[in-house]
Parts: structure tokens; C-alpha cells; sequence
């Protein structure tokens, strides 16, 4: 009995579709169906002889009607994706499509879900995943970005000044660090609109009281909604500007301390545990390395340093990139030759422990060797040597995959976010999506 | 340029977006969904088409007019609210708050289904314009338009400050309507919840509770005073439960213990004839523990109980301690604090929750005036030794073990600890001698008691002595297993062979034995000598026991306990009628004060003067002749002639065992002195007395004088030398 009574009839555009009240209510209360059914609109399926008339596209309601039944999705190769998502955003399924199309991210098992090709001229110079599944990607002094189906939207720019950095402040908000332009106060950073592309306010720096403008470099979020970025102003005024995320205002700046690079760094990164910021600034912006972590309750001096400045060594042996273990309490760097280093966190002035692969990698070079690239994700350490992107896992960190897509050349940057890996090649202005699949049926 | 006269004239069409539809399309659709939006508003909502609206909603932001929506709906619905805004205020009374609760329902489902519809709206629209969600909207509306209405606002506050005081004073009011009504103001925002009712409520609830403490503490006692307050109190708590924000708990709470306690804590506390003082003379364990639990919520507050009762201990204390009534009798002065530990630890437990800072306080009172009163180590040494000759007797082992951990207690207190020993070893010594020891074990398990406190060297010695007790008994076993059979029928011997240095002995000139006997000692004392090399025997005749067999008459036969020196001079008699004091003292060579004693003891106690004396006084004279008293009689076969002897020291005895005290201490601050130097090898005066006070604590308190003293005296010895830039210095010569 029950069993009869939990049957809902609709009529979609001319056809007619049969299923349950239980079916439905997955879709959950903000949706349409949750709404249609609920007690407020008096539609109660058990009331109703009559079946519900709905004027849309009666073949995707069939491809998004089965999402709702099996959890999966299968899209017939005469439906355009395009017009999938729509009828979702329709129905407010979009949540139920992302879920369905890719599960959660491992190295291991990611395969390559498509390529999208870039318009802008020149080496992209960024690329960055974004918390929903989508990506920005900053070419010279344009940032373009695509929300999780790649649909593209509007691009941003600062004053169309050269794009250093960018990084996604939340779902919806995207900041970007560009180049001042001499005498204005262009350039700066800038926190945008991801869906219109629209610049909601730009972050000033303050010295002795005087707003300045400044080049913004590389940029750091952390969970307290402060925003990190280095900067160099005009008047030697480098260093490691604070600013909070929402009200926009700059609350701490850290000066570079002489003989050592803040204001000039390849990479910010905010350590959740130690309540520190790790600032790298690499070869071949500056002729040394300088690494460390800064602690704002305490400006007065660091709180720990490692540089090759005075150190004997060859080319071989230069930190390209560097990125913060704290799980491990140590920092792993990388070189040319994608040999991985470590260095302890817990104690300062410590050596590098280099681990060579070094012989295989000799004389493999290509053409336009891109600098490497370290990414850190759920325990598995990635990093990106010309068209690939290798996989360590373990405390040992063995290599288990490499990704490879020979369409592009070199990876000049690559992004973990959202349950998607982003690869920005720097060739054709190409970049990959590589996702993991949904868990098999059996 | 000049222009030519071939000018080129062309235009370019603009482009155009392909024309939409009927250009009254928004304008139609709009009303459409505004008369949905009155309908849900007049609870006439089934005659409406939810996917048409749905639709409708979608295709308006489809086609670029979700901004004319978004106005729309925000003029509409402050329309709406405005007219219910109208008939809450039309409300008469009491009906206030119901028409004000069954508008917000009426809202509240309203906006729920205005939201159903506009979803899309609300999903694309307003996140990529920024602009406030729905359901959001219909609360900030609502707070504009009817909370914050004039003629609102300060009527809504109001009823519930009034409601609220009605329920203070004890009328039933309808918690159900203020929860919802909470509850609404809650929904609004933390902002509007504290502005518009928790801010006026806390101050209310101050002045109120401001008052009513004062006209409570100026009728009530403590006690009941403090039941009231935490009546309040719980009451506030239950408050909160059952309609507040939980985040006001705090906050409300404090209100309270600030107007009804911290305001008055002093006043309560001092309060004559029911205050502290008398909850702890009284024993009112439970009126203690809500002062503990009141007290508790307030900064100082417990400071407070706890200073009161650290003075009210340490005064009533030194009185006790102070008294000389008290001091006549040690086992009882004992008792008495050992009561009025008991009290307070109870107190303490039971009121208290056994709270670390009481307990220290407790503590540090005992230590106080326990040590004003310089006999009281001397006075627990005889407590205990009353409790190990006879108070245990009949007691079971758990009840044993419980009054020595309560002694050792008190041994805590003690600063003089080495004083307590040299008493305690003395007791010990005359309990062993005697075999007055009830329980063997009793008396292991204080000496175990005590080395875990004190350490392995307080006792070493006290362990010595029953190790030598053990070992007499071996070696008697052994004598008479060699020598029994050619001993006969003689008096049997028994002895103890205590080794120099562990018992409390002095030396005395041994006394002469009759006849009978120093012929057995002769024996035993060849025999152990024979078996052990090296050693000497010392006839210690002082402190030995006797048992004889006499016959007062011709019928009267009796066992007679006596001391050694007792026997002496009784065994004289075997021989003689009569003896002057001079021939019993040229007899027995027993020194004149201890034979003084033991004659007093046979002839001047009532029922046991075994002896006459002429003539008959109390006291011994050096003229007076002693006979045997044929007409002694008794009624026990056993008789015990004890030794009269002083069971609390005489001064002049006090003052010798302190002498020997203050002796036995010069060489363990030497010690000391030396051990700290070693390790440290210069170190200045104070800190030299610091560190030598610390070190010598657990045993006794020591004199700073005394410690000077002893430096001196080990530079003098070449140990130490004054450092010659700094003569505040000390070095250390190895």
C-alpha cells in the first residue's frame, strides 16, 4: 500500500516519467522537487491523482532523473554536457552533477579528464585550482577563470598589469598580486569577483602613515581570513604585507631584515600548526635561495633561515622550488634535475639532505625546460619536471606515478584543488583536468 | 586632414540581440508572481501553480530582469510586513505577544514558500550580485519593519521585562510563548537578541537582585541567607534552560553572584552567631557546602572562607595547645587534636570538595600552633606509647593502622622531628625492656610509617633494637640448650643484650646481685662470650624485671613482679628481719635516688607495701629501717609492685634530653653543611642557611645561630675557609 502511494507522476515537456516520492527526496529540500513537495504547497503525491507538468527538456530530466536514482551519471552522447548542467542548475541538482562526475582526489588513480585550450599570448604564468572544481589561470596581465563544468567567465585584470600571483580567497573570490606601473597606483592586489570578473577593492600598503604603491608577488591565505603577500615598494620598502581577507585593510607588514630576500619571494605558505608564514625566494630571481618562517607576533627577527648564500655549490644543487611538510616538520625543495631535498623544521641552520635522481634525468633535457614544481596533497608529495607530474607517497616518499599528457610541452605550473589537479602547459597555453573516477560499480 | 570630396560615407548597423519577447513580458510575469506573493501572505496559497511560479521566477532571471525581481519582492514584502506591523500594534494587553508570535509564524512559512519559488534567484542571481539571500532579506525586513518599529520596539521589551518579574516573584507565566518569542529575537541575530533584550534584561535583573540582597542580609542569617541565593540562583539557570539563549547562562549568572554575593561576601561571612565560625563550630557541613559552592563562583571568594578558617584554627588551636589544663595529661592532649583534625578533614571533605588549598591550609594551621607548644613532640611519643602499652589491646589490625596513620599526621606537623625520636626511643626502649609491647606488629608497621617519612637513618636505630630483641631471645635458646642441664633448680635468667649506641642507655655502675644470681651471670657471661669474640658485657641492673616467690606469714604465698633493684633489696630479707636504709644501700650499692624510688615504690604504695617502714611517712629517709610486712595481703597471686616514676619527664630530665638533642644535632648540620659545600664548593652565608634548612626539614627546624656556629667551628677544622675578596663567601677545602 504504502508502496502505491509513494508514486509520482510527471509529465516533462510531453513525456511521461513515473517515480517515487522516496526518489525525489534526494534531491533534498533545496531543490525544486523538495520544494514542490513540500507541505506549504500543498502537493502532496499521495494526493494528487494527476501528474505534474514540468516545461523543460524532457532527456536531460531522464539523465538527471536516473542521478537521482543510482547516484551515477551517464550522459547519452546526444546530449551536449553544456545543456546537462543547465537543466541541473534548473532543477538545482548542480551539487548532484559535480558529485556524480569525479570522486575524491588520489594521485594513484587520477586520469585525464580533458585538455582546454588558452587564447593568451605568451608563457601562462599561474595556475590555480579553485575549492569547487574550478580553475584560474594567469597569462601575462589577464587571469582567466572556469567554474567547475569549464564554463569560462569573464576575466579579470589589474590596470592590465603583468600578473604575478593569484589565489582563490573563496569559492566565489579570487585575489591576484600584479606589477605597480611607475608613478600611478596601478598594479598592487586585488581581490575579484570570480563569477563576473568585477574588482571588488584593492589592498594599499601603509608606510609611516603614506600609502605607497607597490609590485605584489606571491600570495598566502590562511584560515583566519589573512591574507599574506610580498611586496616591493618603490622607497626600498620590500617585505611581507598582512592584510584581513574581508574588510580588505592592511593590519601587519614584516620588513625584510638586510642581506636576506622577503619582498621578492617565489612562494608563501601559512603553517596552520607552527602559526608561521614560510617565505621562499628561489633561484633564478635572486643568485641565492632564502627560506623562512616568519612568525608575526615576533617581527624582530625570524624564526628559522636556511640560505645557500656563501655555500660552494653548482647549478645542480639550487632550490628551484620549496614547499612546508608540516606533518614531517620539514621542508622539501626540489632542483633542476628533480631531485628531492629535506631539510629539518625543528631546528635551525640545518643541512640539506639531497636524494639524487640526478643519472636519469641527465642529459634528458628538452628544448624549454620549465622549472620544477612541488605540490603537497593528503600526504602524497607531487612535483612537475617538463611534461610530467610525478607521485610520492609513504614516509619515504617513493615515487608511485608519474602523469603524463604529451599535448602542450613542459608544465610551467600546476594546482591541487577541488578534488582536481590542473596543469598548465607552456607551449600552446594548454591546460589538463585530471580527476579521479567515480568509485566502480562492483 | 582636409576632407576629400570622397567621403565614404557608410554606417554599420548596430548589432542587435535577438529581440526577446513582448516588451510588457517582465511587467506581466512580475505580477504575476507579486499576486502569488499576496496570496501566500492572505493563506491562500492552493489555488496556486508552484511550477508556474517556479518557472516564471526562472525565466525573469533568465532573460537579464532578475534585478526588477529582486526590487520587486523587496517592496512587496515590506508592504506585507508593514500591515501586519499595524495589527501586532492594534493589539490590546496580553494579547500582544500571541498577535506578535502568530505574525512571525505567519511570516516565517510565508518566506519559506516566497523562497521555494524565487530559488533560482536565489542560487545564480544573488551570489554573483552580491546582494542579500532571501531568507536573510525576510529577516532583516521583519527586524526593520516590525521589531524595530517605534511603536514596538519598546513595548515588546517591556512585556517580557515584565513577564520575567512576574515570574521572579512567583506567578506561572507561559514559557512556551517567551521561548518562541526568544527564540524570534534569537533567529534576528546575535545583534538584535542582545541589543533589544539581553542588555536591558541583565541590567533589570541587577537592580533587582541589588535590592532584594539587601533587604535579605539585613533579616536573614547566614545560612538562610545563602539559601535564597542559590534558590535565585538555580532559578536564573532554569530560566535560561527553558527560554533563553544558553550563551546568556553566563552572563546572567554573573549578574547574580555579583549583586547577591561578591557585594556581600565579608558581611556573610563575619556574620555574629551564624556565620563561618559557627558553621565550623557547629559542624553544619551542609550550610558549609553551599557557601563552598556560592563562594566558589566569585574571584576571592574561597580566599576568603580560607582565611577565615585558617585564623579561626590557628587561635582555637593555641589555646589548646596553650592551656595548661590540657598539658597535664599528653594522651588526652593528643586526642584533642587528633579530634580536631578529624573535624576539620571532615569538614573539608564533606562541605569543602576536598579542595587541595583547604587541605594545605588546614595543614599549615596544624603546623602552627602544634609547634608553639615545645612539648608536643615529647606528648605524641606518649601517645603513642599509652596506645602500643595498652590502648590497642582488643582492637582489630585495620583499626590499629588507622589511629598510627592519624599520629603520623600530626608527625608532619612536627618541625622537631629529632626530638620526637629521642622520646619515641626512650618509650620504645622501656616498652621492649618491659615486653609491655602489645602488638609487635603495630610497632613494625609505626617504625615503617615512620622511615617512609623520615628515611632509612631516622629509624636505623629504633630497627636495631628489635633486632637485638630477636637476637636475646636466639642466644637464651642457646644457653640454655649448652648450660641448662648443670644449672638445676636455680632462678632462671633472662637477658637482653642490647647493643651500645641503638637503646637510650646510661651508664650506671652496676649494682650487687645476690649471690644466687651473679653466679648465673657469671655463667651466661661466659657462655656469650664464648661464643662471640671481641665483645663486653655491661650489666645494665637498672632497667631489668624480677619475678619472685614469697611467703608473708606462713600462708600467704604470693607472686611478687618487681624491678631489678627491687629484687636486690627484697632478697636482703631471706635473710634478715629487719634493715636500716644505710645497710640496704652499703648492700646493694644501688645509687640513692633510684633506690629512694624503688623503696617508696615496696613500702609506701597502698596495697602493695610489701614492706614497713618506721617510721611511716611517704617519703624515704635516710635514717628510716625497713621490715617485711607479714599482714601483706592481696587479691590477685600475682602482684606488680611498679616503680614509682614520673610518667611525663621532670624538668630537670626535660632539660637534659633537650641538652641531648641540641647535641646530637651539631653534628648533623655539620654534615649537612659539608655535603651542600662538596657539591657546591663556594657559596654565600644566606644561602648556606637556606640550603641547610631545607635539607635538615624533615627532621628538625634548624637554628640559624646554631648553623653559624657550626661554620665557624668547621672553618675552624680546616672544611671550609672565608673567601678573602668577600668575606660573605664561603669556599670549600678538600
Amino acid at each position: 500500500m504504502g508502496v502505491q502511494k509513494d508514486r509520482v507522476k510527471f509529465n516533462v515537456g510531453g513525456r511521461h516519467f513515473e517515480t517515487t516520492a522516496t526518489t525525489l527526496a534526494i534531491a533534498g529540500r533545496n531543490s525544486l522537487f523538495g520544494a514542490m513537495f513540500d507541505e506549504n504547497w500543498d502537493l502532496d503525491p499521495t494526493a494528487a491523482a494527476d501528474e505534474h507538468f514540468i516545461d523543460r527538456n524532457p532527456d536531460c530530466f531522464a539523465v538527471l532523473l536516473d542521478l537521482l536514482r543510482t547516484g551515477e551519471l551517464y550522459i547519452p552522447p546526444n546530449i551536449p554536457e553544456r545543456l546537462l548542467h543547465r537543466e541541473a542548475l534548473f532543477y538545482g541538482l548542480s551539487d548532484h552533477l559535480r558529485a556524480a562526475k569525479w570522486g575524491p582526489f588520489d594521485g594513484n588513480t587520477v586520469r585525464l579528464s580533458r585538455s582546454i585550450p588558452g587564447r593568451a599570448p605568451g608563457d601562462g604564468t599561474a595556475i590555480r585550482a579553485g575549492p569547487d572544481g574550478g580553475c584560474c589561470v594567469a597569462h601575462g596581465s589577464m587571469v582567466h577563470v572556469y567554474d567547475w563544468a569549464m564554463e569560462e567567465h569573464p576575466p579579470m585584470n589589474l590596470d592590465y598589469q603583468r600578473v604575478n600571483d593569484a589565489v582563490w580567497a573563496d569559492s566565489n573570490s579570487i585575489v591576484l598580486s600584479a606589477c605597480e606601473r611607475l608613478g600611478r597606483d596601478d598594479g598592487g592586489m586585488g581581490l575579484f569577483n570570480a563569477s563576473t570578473g568585477e574588482l571588488k577593492y584593492k589592498f594599499h600598503v601603509t608606510h609611516d602613515d603614506q600609502v605607497k604603491s607597490f609590485t605584489g608577488g606571491a600570495l598566502s591565505l590562511n584560515s583566519d581570513y589573512r591574507l599574506f603577500g610580498s611586496c616591493r615598494g618603490r622607497s626600498n620598502e620590500y617585505g611581507v604585507g598582512v592584510w584581513d581577507q574581508l574588510s580588505g585593510k592592511q593590519v601587519d607588514f614584516f620588513y625584510e631584515p638586510p642581506g636576506w630576500s622577503l619582498g621578492e619571494a617565489d612562494k608563501l605558505q601559512w603553517l596552520h600548526g607552527a602559526n608561521c608564514l614560510m617565505v621562499a625566494t628561489l633561484f633564478p630571481r635572486k643568485d641565492n635561495c632564502y627560506i623562512s618562517l616568519l612568525d608575526f607576533r615576533d617581527k624582530e627577527r625570524m624564526v628559522w633561515a636556511w640560505s645557500d648564500a656563501g655555500a660552494p655549490v653548482g647549478d645542480e644543487r639550487r632550490v628551484r622550488d620549496a614547499i612546508a611538510m608540516e606533518e614531517c616538520g620539514s621542508i622539501c625543495v626540489v632542483n633542476e634535475y628533480e631531485d628531492l631535498g629535506f631539510m629539518d623544521l625543528r631546528r635551525s641552520g640545518g643541512a640539506m639532505r639531497w636524494r639524487s635522481r640526478s643519472p636519469l634525468m641527465k642529459g634528458k633535457m628538452p628544448d624549454e625546460p620549465c622549472y620544477p614544481k612541488l605540490a603537497l596533497h593528503q600526504g602524497q608529495l607531487f612535483s612537475s619536471m617538463n611534461d610530467t607530474i610525478s607521485v610520492f607517497c609513504g614516509p619515504d616518499w617513493v615515487l608511485t606515478s608519474r602523469l603524463r599528457n604529451s599535448y602542450g610541452g613542459s608544465i610551467c605550473d600546476f594546482s591541487i584543488g577541488g578534488d582536481r589537479l590542473f596543469a598548465l602547459h607552456s607551449e600552446e597555453n594548454v591546460f589538463d583536468v585530471w580527476e579521479t573516477r567515480p568509485p566502480p560499480i562492483m | 586632414m582636409s576632407s576629400g570630396p570622397k567621403k565614404r560615407n557608410f554606417q554599420i548597423e548596430a548589432f542587435k540581440h535577438k529581440v526577446v519577447v513582448d516588451p510588457k513580458y517582465a511587467e506581466k510575469t512580475w505580477k504575476v508572481l507579486e499576486d502569488a506573493i499576496k496570496e501566500i501572505y492572505n493563506h491562500n496559497a492552493s489555488g496556486l501553480s508552484f511550477e508556474e511560479l517556479y518557472r516564471n521566477a526562472y525565466n525573469m532571471v533568465l532573460h537579464k530582469f532578475g534585478e526588477k525581481l529582486y526590487s520587486g519582492l523587496v517592496s512587496t514584502m515590506t508592504l506585507h510586513l508593514q500591515s501586519m506591523s499595524k495589527s501586532i500594534e492594534a493589539a490590546q494587553g496580553a494579547s500582544f505577544l500571541d498577535e506578535l508570535n502568530a505574525k512571525w509564524n505567519d511570516h516565517n512559512k510565508a518566506l519559506q514558500m516566497i523562497r521555494d519559488i524565487l530559488m533560482y534567484m536565489d542560487r545564480t542571481f544573488i551570489p554573483s550580485t552580491h546582494k542579500t539571500p532571501v531568507h536573510e532579506l525576510g529577516l532583516n525586513l521583519w527586524r526593520d519593519y516590525v521589531i524595530h518599529s517605534s511603536k514596538i520596539q519598546s513595548r515588546l521589551l517591556n512585556t517580557i521585562l515584565e513577564l520575567i518579574q512576574r515570574e521572579r516573584t512567583g506567578e506561572v507565566i507561559n514559557r512556551g510563548l517567551m521561548r518562541n518569542i526568544i527564540k524570534m529575537l534569537m533567529d534576528l541575530g546575535p545583534s538584535v537578541y542582545q541589543e533589544d533584550f539581553e542588555k536591558p534584561f541583565l541590567n533589570v535583573s541587577a537592580d533587582f537582585y541589588r535590592a532584594e540582597s539587601q533587604e535579605y542580609i539585613e533579616c536573614c542569617d547566614c545560612a538562610d541567607y545563602l539559601k535564597k541565593a542559590e534558590r535565585r540562583l538555580n532559578e536564573e539557570i532554569d530560566r535560561v534552560s527553558h527560554y533563553l539563549d544558553t550563551k546568556t547562562e553566563p552572563k546572567i549568572t554573573n549578574v547574580v553572584e555579583k549583586e547577591m554575593i561578591a557585594n556581600h561576601m565579608l558581611r556573610l561571612v563575619h556574620m555574629e552567631n551564624s556565620g563561618l565560625v559557627k558553621m565550623l563550630l557547629d559542624d553544619k557541613s551542609e550550610d558549609l557546602a553551599r557557601m563552598y559552592n556560592l563562594f566558589r563562583r566569585v574571584s576571592d571568594g574561597l580566599s576568603t572562607i580560607r582565611d577565615v578558617m585558617t585564623s579561626h584554627i590557628r587561635d582555637t588551636g593555641k589555646q589548646l595547645v596553650t592551656d595548661p589544663e590540657k598539658s597535664k595529661n599528653p594522651v588526652e592532649f593528643v586526642e584533642t587534636l587528633l579530634e580536631k583534625r578529624d573535624k576539620y578533614d571532615k569538614i573539608i571533605i564533606s562541605a569543602f570538595s576536598n579542595d587541595k588549598t583547604f587541605q594545605n591550609a588546614l595543614s599549615s594551621s596544624f603546623e602552627y600552633f602544634i609547634n608553639l607548644n615545645p612539648r608536643s613532640p615529647e606528648y605524641m611519643s606518649l601517645f603513642v606509647d599509652d596506645k602500643l602499652r595498652k590502648g590497642l589491646k582488643g582492637v582489630k589490625d585495620e583499626d590499629v593502622e588507622l589511629i598510627l596513620d592519624k599520629v603520623m599526621i600530626l608527625f608532619r606537623y612536627l618541625q622537631e622531628k629529632d626530638v620526637f625520636e629521642k622520646y619515641y626511643k626512650q618509650h620504645l626502649a622501656k616498652r621492649l625492656l618491659s615486653g609491655k609491647t602489645v602488638s609487635d606488629d603495630a610497632e613494625r608497621s609505626l617504625i615503617v610509617k615512620l622511615k617512609t617519612e623520615c628515611g632509612y637513618q631516622f629509624t636505623s636505630k629504633l630497627e636495631g633494637m628489635f633486632t637485638d630483641m630477636k637476637t636475646s631471645q636466639d642466644t637464651m635458646q642457646g644457653f640454655y640448650a649448652a648450660c641448662g642441664a648443670e644449672l638445676g633448680n636455680g632462678p632462671t635468667l633472662v637477658v637482653q643484650v642490647l647493643t651500645t649506641g641503638s637503646w637510650p642507655t646510661q651508664s650506671t655502675n652496676t649494682c650487687n646481685l645476690p649471690a644466687e644470681l651473679s653466679t648465673l651471670c657469671e655463667k651466661f657471661r661466659s657462655y656469650y662470650l664464648g661464643t662471640h669474640t671481641g665483645r663486653r658485657l655491661t650489666w645494665q641492673t637498672n632497667m631489668g624485671t624480677a619475678d619472685l616467690r614469697a611467703t608473708f606469714g606462713t600462708v600467704q604465698k604470693y607472686e611478687l613482679n618487681v624491678s631489678t633493684y627491687q629484687m636486690c633489696v627484697l632478697m636482703l630479707f631471706n635473710n634478715t628481719e629487719h634493715l636500716s636504709y644505710k645497710e640496704i644501700e652499703q648492700a646493694t650499692e644501688i645509687p640513692s635516688s633510684d633506690l629512694k624510688r624503688c623503696l617508696q615504690s615496696l613500702a609506701c604504695v597502698k596495697g602493695k607495701n610489701v614492706l614497713r617502714k618506721e617510721p611511716m611517712s611517704k617519703d624515704i629517709g635516710e635514717d628510716d629501717a625497713f621490715s617485711v610486712n607479714d599482714n601483706f595481703t592481696s587479691k590477685l597471686r600475682k602482684v606488680k609492685i611498679g616503680t614509682v616514676v614520673a610518667q611525663k619527664e621532670s624538668e630537670p630530665e626535660k632539660q637534659e634530653t633537650r641538652q641531648r638533642v641540641e647535641e646530637d644535632r651539631k653534628p648533623q648540620i655539620e654534615a649537612a653543611i659539608v655535603r651542600i659545600m662538596k657539591s657546591r664548593r663556594v657559596l654565600d652565608h644566606n644561602n648556606i642557611i637556606a640550603e641547610v634548612t631545607k635539607q635538615l626539614q624533615s627532621r628538625f627546624l634548624a637554628n640559624p645561630g646554631e648553623i653559624k656556629k657550626r661554620i665557624e667551628s668547621l672553618i675552624e677544622r680546616d672544611f671550609l675557609e672565608r673567601d678573602n675578596a668577600d668575606r660573605r663567601l664561603y669556599r670549600y677545602l678538600a
